[in-house]
C-alpha cells in the first residue's frame, strides 16, 4: 500500500478549449478510505482515469509514496479498480478470475491459492468458488469483482469508481459494509468515487469535495458536515443542504452570509427570520411527538428546520439560528454561536 | 497484434480491397485500343467514351431503371409487411411465434436455383412475367425474413415502458405507432432498407429468369453486352463503375446506422 | 427475449402479411418442387408418379456427388479464411478516429456491388491477358492462367469470395467490438493480461452472438454461390468449379430434366437446412449448457 500525493495535477483533452483539471493538490495517507465526492460533470472520471493510468497528466506529477507514476500504464503503477457494474471475466470460474491478476504477474501457484482463499474467506464467497459469473446475482458478481481488486497483496491502490451503482438499493448497504470491512482488515488505500454524499460520509476517512476544475474542500466526514470551506459544499453535502441568509438577518456582522443546518435552527415565533410554513415531513416520532423537517418561506427564500413537526402549514412563525458558519465570496470566513 | 502490426493488417486489406476497383476504373477510363495494346498499369490516354456510350444507349439506362424499380417495390413490400410483424413478435408471445419465426428464417436458407422454375410457371400463370413485380416478389424470399430479423432486434431494445405511456396519455395504438415508435425507430428502418436494396440489387439469377425483353435488369444487360460485343470491355467496365454507385450512395447514407444494424440480431 | 412479454395471440394479426407473402413467394414453389420431384415429367400434360426414383437416381448420381464434394470444400476453405480475416481486419481497425467512417464505407462496398459485376470486376482483374492481377502474377515468373488451370480457377474464386465477403464478417465484428464496455479492457489491463488473455477471454466470450450470425450467413450464402462461378469460370476448366447450384441450374434451364432437378432441389435445400441446424446446435447448445 501507498501514500498518495497528487502535486498540481491538471490535464485537458486535446483539441478541448479548456482544462477539464487543472492545480489539483492532494495528499491520502497510507491505508486511508478517502473518497472523492462531486456532481456530474465535476471531472470525476477524468481525474479516476488518471489515477488508474487511463491518462497521463498533462500538468503536475502523481506520486506514490514518492515515486513519480504520472507517465506509467496502468498494469505498472500496482492499482486496481471496481467498477459501476461488475466486470469479470465471464468464461473463468469465481476462483480463476479471483487468480487471474495474480497468474498473469506470474506469482507462485502457492501463493496465489493462499491469497484466492483469503479473499473468499474475507468476502464470505467461498460458496461460489467454482461457479462461472453468469450464474450470479449482480451483488454477487461485484462481490466477487470487489475480491478480484483486492486478491494482490502488492497493490499500492484501489478505486472504486461508484461501485454501489448497479448493485439493488435494499442490498446496497451490505456491499458498502463490505466494502468498509475489509477496506480496515487488509489496511489498503482506497480511493472511493461518488456523487452520493451518503456513501462518501458514511464509507471515508476523509472526502474531498469536487467541482468543475478543482477540490473545493478535504476533511472529516464530521469537518464537511459542521464546517464546510465553501457554500457550494454547505449546499452540496446535507439533506437538505445548508440554509443560506444574508447575515444581516441575524444581525452578524462577519462575513456576507450566513450558513446553518436545518438542526442548527429552532422554530421560535419570537426568533428573528418570519416565514410561513410550507410543508412538514415526519422522520421519526419522540415521546409520542413527530419530528422531523419544517419549511418555512421565508424573505430569504425557503429554509429548513429539523425539530417537531407538530405545526400546520400556513401557520406565520419565525425561526431562531443558533450557530452559523459566516462565507465572504462564497469562501469560509468563520463561524460562531448565537444565543 | 501490436499497433504497428494491425495498421499493416488494415493497410494490406485495404489495398487488396482497392486494387480490383482501381483496376475497373482504369479500364472504365481506357479505349479498347488501349486496353487490348501495351499493359499499362496507369490508364494511357483517359477518356469518358465509354460512359457516353452507355448514357446515349437506351438499352442501358432503362435497364438501370428496371433495376431500381423493382428494388424500390421490393423494398416498401418488405417494409410494409416486416414492421408490423416484427412488432408483433417483439413485443407478444402468442401460439407458434417460436416455430413460425424459424421457419421464416429457413426461407432465407433456400438456395435462389432452387426456386427458379417454379416461380418462372407461378409468375407466367399469373401474368406477372417479364413485369418489375416478379422480381420484386421473388426477391421478398429472402428480403422479407431478413427485414422481420433485423427489425425485430431492433424493436426489442425499445423498452416496452414506451408503449404503455403513450396508453396511458390516451393515445390511440394507432397515433402511438406510426407518430411515436416509427420514429424513434427511423435508423432500424434505414438499416432494413439498405439490407433490402443490397439483397435486391445485387442478385441476378432470379432477376434474369423472371425477366423477359422489357424489364430486363442492369445486371442481365451487362452480361449479355458482354456476349455481344466480344470483347468490348472498356464499356463492360464502365457500365461495372455505374451499377457500384447507387450502392457507394446508400452506404454513405446509413453509415452511422450501419454497424449499430450488423450487431443486434436474435441468434446473440 | 428474455424480457417477460404478455401473450397475445392477435399478434398473429401482424405477422399475417408477412406469413401470406412468404407462403406465396416460398411455399406455394416449395410445393411446386416436391410434386415435380415424384414424378416423371413428359410434357405438361403426360406425367408419371415415380415415387422417390429421382432421390435415389440424384444421390447415386457421381456428378451430383462430385459437385456436393466441390461445394463442401470451396464452402469450408473460404469460410475458414474469412472468419479469422475478418476478426483480425475488425481488430486492426481503430475505434473511433477520422477514418473509421471511410474504412467503413469502403469495407461495406463489395456487398453492395451486383454478384455479376463482383465476377466482371475480378475477370478484368484477372485475366492473363489485360488484368492487373493476371499480368502482375505472370511478370513474377509464375505462371497463371486461370481460364485453362483448373487449380488457378478455384484459387481465383477463393480469393474473388474473400474480397467480396470478407467485409461482412468485418463488419459484424466490428460492430460486436465497438459495443464491449470500456471497462472490459481497463481491467484486463490493470489485472495484466496480455493481447492474447485479452482476445480470448474478453473480446471473443463477447463476440460470440456475431460470430455465430457471421458464420450462419457465410454458410448459407456460399452454399449457394451461382452468379459468381457462373460469370467468372462458367464452372470450368472442365467441371472444376461446378457447384452445386451451378449443376442445378444446367439441369433444370438447360437440359429440362424436370423431376430430377427437383429431386436435387429437395435435397440440396434440406442439406443446407442440416447444416445450418448442425452448427446451431453444436456450438449453441453447448454454450448454453
Amino acid at each position: 500500500m501507498a501514500r498518495i500525493t497528487l502535486e498540481n495535477i491538471g490535464f485537458h483533452y486535446p483539441g478541448a478549449v479548456q482544462d477539464t483539471l487543472s492545480g489539483l493538490n492532494l495528499e491520502i495517507a497510507n491505508g486511508e478510505a478517502h473518497a472523492l465526492l462531486g456532481a456530474s460533470g465535476a471531472g470525476k472520471t477524468t481525474l479516476l482515469n488518471l489515477l488508474s493510468g487511463l491518462l497521463s497528466p498533462t500538468a503536475g506529477k502523481l506520486l506514490f509514496d514518492g515515486q513519480d507514476v504520472s507517465q506509467l500504464a496502468g498494469h505498472a503503477r500496482n492499482v486496481a479498480q471496481v467498477f459501476q457494474f461488475p466486470v469479470l471475466y465471464e468464461s473463468l470460474s469465481v476462483a480463476e478470475n479471483l487468480a487471474f491478476p495474480l497468474k498473469s504477474r506470474g506469482v507462485a501457484a502457492s501463493q496465489i491459492a493462499e491469497r484466492v482463499d483469503y479473499i473468499c474467506d474475507e468476502l464470505a464467497i467461498s460458496p461460489l468458488r467454482e461457479h462461472k459469473p453468469g450464474a450470479l446475482s449482480l451483488f454477487e458478481k461485484q462481490l466477487v469483482a470487489v475480491g478480484k481488486a483486492l486478491v494482490r497483496a502488492d497493490l499500492s491502490l484501489v478505486l472504486l469508481d461508484e461501485p454501489l451503482t448497479a448493485v439493488e438499493p435494499r442490498i446496497k448497504w451490505r456491499l458498502r459494509q463490505t466494502l468498509r470491512k475489509v477496506q480496515e482488515d487488509l489496511g489498503v488505500t482506497m480511493i472511493y468515487v461518488t456523487h452520493d454524499q451518503t456513501e462518501a460520509l458514511t464509507f471515508a476517512d476523509r472526502v474531498s469535495v469536487l467541482t468543475a476544475g478543482g477540490i473545493l474542500q478535504t476533511g472529516t466526514p464530521a469537518e464537511i458536515y459542521e464546517t464546510p470551506g465553501h457554500e457550494f459544499v454547505g449546499h452540496f453535502v446535507g439533506s437538505p443542504g445548508m440554509n443560506f441568509v444574508p447575515n444581516s438577518a441575524l444581525n452578524v456582522s462577519m462575513g456576507e452570509r450566513l450558513g446553518f443546518r436545518p438542526e442548527w435552527a429552532v422554530i421560535d415565533e419570537s426568533g428573528p427570520v418570519q416565514g410561513v410554513v410550507t410543508r412538514t415531513r415526519v422522520q421519526r416520532t419522540h415521546d409520542s411527538i413527530p419530528y422531523g423537517l419544517v419549511t418555512l418561506a421565508t424573505l430569504h427564500g425557503e429554509l429548513s428546520v429539523r425539530g417537531a413537526t407538530d405545526i400546520e402549514v400556513g401557520t406565520n412563525t419565525a425561526l431562531r439560528v443558533h450557530r452559523y458558519v459566516a462565507f465572504a465570496d462564497q469562501q469560509k470566513v468563520g463561524e460562531g454561536e448565537l444565543v | 497484434m501490436n499497433r504497428s502490426s494491425s495498421r499493416w493488417v488494415l493497410a494490406t486489406y485495404v489495398v487488396y480491397l482497392l486494387l480490383p476497383l482501381y483496376w475497373l476504373l482504369s479500364m472504365a477510363v481506357s479505349s479498347n485500343a488501349d486496353i487490348a495494346g501495351d499493359f499499362s498499369v496507369l490508364p494511357r490516354s483517359p477518356t469518358l467514351a465509354n460512359f457516353a456510350e452507355i448514357f446515349s444507349n437506351p438499352v442501358w439506362y432503362q435497364a438501370f431503371g428496371n433495376s431500381l424499380t423493382y428494388v424500390a417495390i421490393n423494398s416498401i413490400i418488405s417494409l410494409t409487411v416486416a414492421i408490423p410483424a416484427a412488432y408483433a413478435f417483439s413485443r407478444y408471445r402468442f401460439l407458434g411465434d417460436k416455430q413460425l419465426f424459424f421457419w421464416l428464417l429457413t426461407n432465407r436458407m433456400a438456395p435462389p436455383a432452387v426456386f427458379l422454375l417454379p416461380f418462372f410457371q407461378l409468375y407466367s400463370a399469373i401474368g406477372l412475367f417479364d413485369t418489375p413485380f416478379a422480381v420484386a416478389l421473388a426477391h421478398c424470399l429472402f428480403t422479407v425474413p431478413l427485414s422481420v430479423w433485423i427489425l425485430e432486434g431492433f424493436f426489442s431494445g425499445v423498452p416496452r415502458e414506451l408503449d404503455e405511456m403513450a396508453k396511458i396519455d390516451g393515445h390511440s395504438f394507432l397515433y402511438f405507432f406510426f407518430r411515436v415508435f416509427l420514429p424513434i425507430n427511423r435508423g432500424a428502418i434505414g438499416v432494413t432498407l439498405f439490407f433490402c436494396f443490397m439483397f435486391s440489387w445485387v442478385e441476378l439469377l432470379l432477376a434474369r429468369t423472371l425477366s423477359g425483353s422489357t424489364a430486363k435488369p442492369i445486371a442481365v444487360v451487362m452480361t449479355r453486352t458482354v456476349s455481344a460485343s466480344g470483347m468490348d470491355w472498356g464499356v463492360l467496365a464502365a457500365a461495372g463503375v455505374l451499377t457500384v454507385l447507387p450502392g457507394a450512395l446508400v452506404v454513405w447514407f446509413v453509415r452511422k446506422h450501419l454497424a449499430k444494424g450488423f450487431a443486434l440480431g436474435r441468434v446473440s | 427475449m428474455s424480457s417477460f412479454k404478455p401473450h397475445n395471440n392477435r399478434a398473429w394479426l401482424g405477422v399475417l402479411p408477412v406469413v401470406l407473402i412468404v407462403a406465396f413467394s416460398a411455399v406455394i414453389p416449395l410445393m411446386t418442387v416436391v410434386n415435380y420431384s415424384v414424378q416423371d415429367i413428359l410434357d405438361l400434360n403426360t406425367r408419371f408418379f415415380v415415387g422417390f426414383e429421382w432421390y435415389r437416381e440424384t444421390l447415386n448420381d457421381p456428378r451430383f456427388l462430385a459437385a456436393f464434394l466441390r461445394q463442401v470444400v470451396f464452402s469450408l476453405t473460404v469460410l475458414m479464411i474469412e472468419i479469422p480475416l475478418g476478426i483480425a481486419v475488425a481488430k486492426s481497425i481503430p475505434k473511433t478516429g477520422r477514418l473509421t467512417p471511410f474504412i467503413l464505407i469502403l469495407l461495406a462496398l463489395p456487398l453492395l456491388i451486383p454478384w455479376n459485376v463482383v465476377a466482371t470486376i475480378w475477370q478484368i482483374f484477372a485475366r492473363p491477358d489485360i488484368g492487373l492481377l493476371g499480368v502482375g502474377v505472370n511478370a513474377l515468373g509464375i505462371s497463371y492462367n486461370y481460364t485453362a488451370e483448373p487449380l488457378h480457377a478455384w484459387l481465383t474464386l477463393v480469393a474473388m469470395d474473400v474480397w467480396h465477403w470478407t467485409s461482412l464478417v468485418v463488419l459484424l465484428t466490428f460492430a460486436g467490438l465497438t459495443s464491449i464496455p470500456l471497462p472490459f479492457y481497463q481491467a484486463a489491463e490493470l489485472d495484466g493480461a496480455n493481447r492474447w488473455q485479452l482476445f480470448t477471454l474478453v473480446e471473443l466470450p463477447r463476440l460470440r452472438g456475431v460470430l455465430i450470425i457471421a458464420v450462419l450467413l457465410r454458410l448459407m450464402d456460399s452454399f449457394m454461390i451461382y452468379t459468381e462461378p457462373f460469370v467468372l469460370t462458367g464452372g470450368g476448366p472442365g467441371n472444376a468449379t461446378t457447384f452445386l447450384s451451378q449443376h442445378l441450374a444446367t439441369m433444370a434451364v438447360g437440359q429440362f430434366d424436370l423431376g430430377p432437378a427437383a429431386a436435387f432441389s429437395v435435397i440440396y435445400f434440406l442439406f443446407i437446412l442440416l447444416f445450418c441446424w448442425l452448427f446451431y446446435t453444436t456450438v449453441v447448445k453447448r454454450d448454453e449448457s
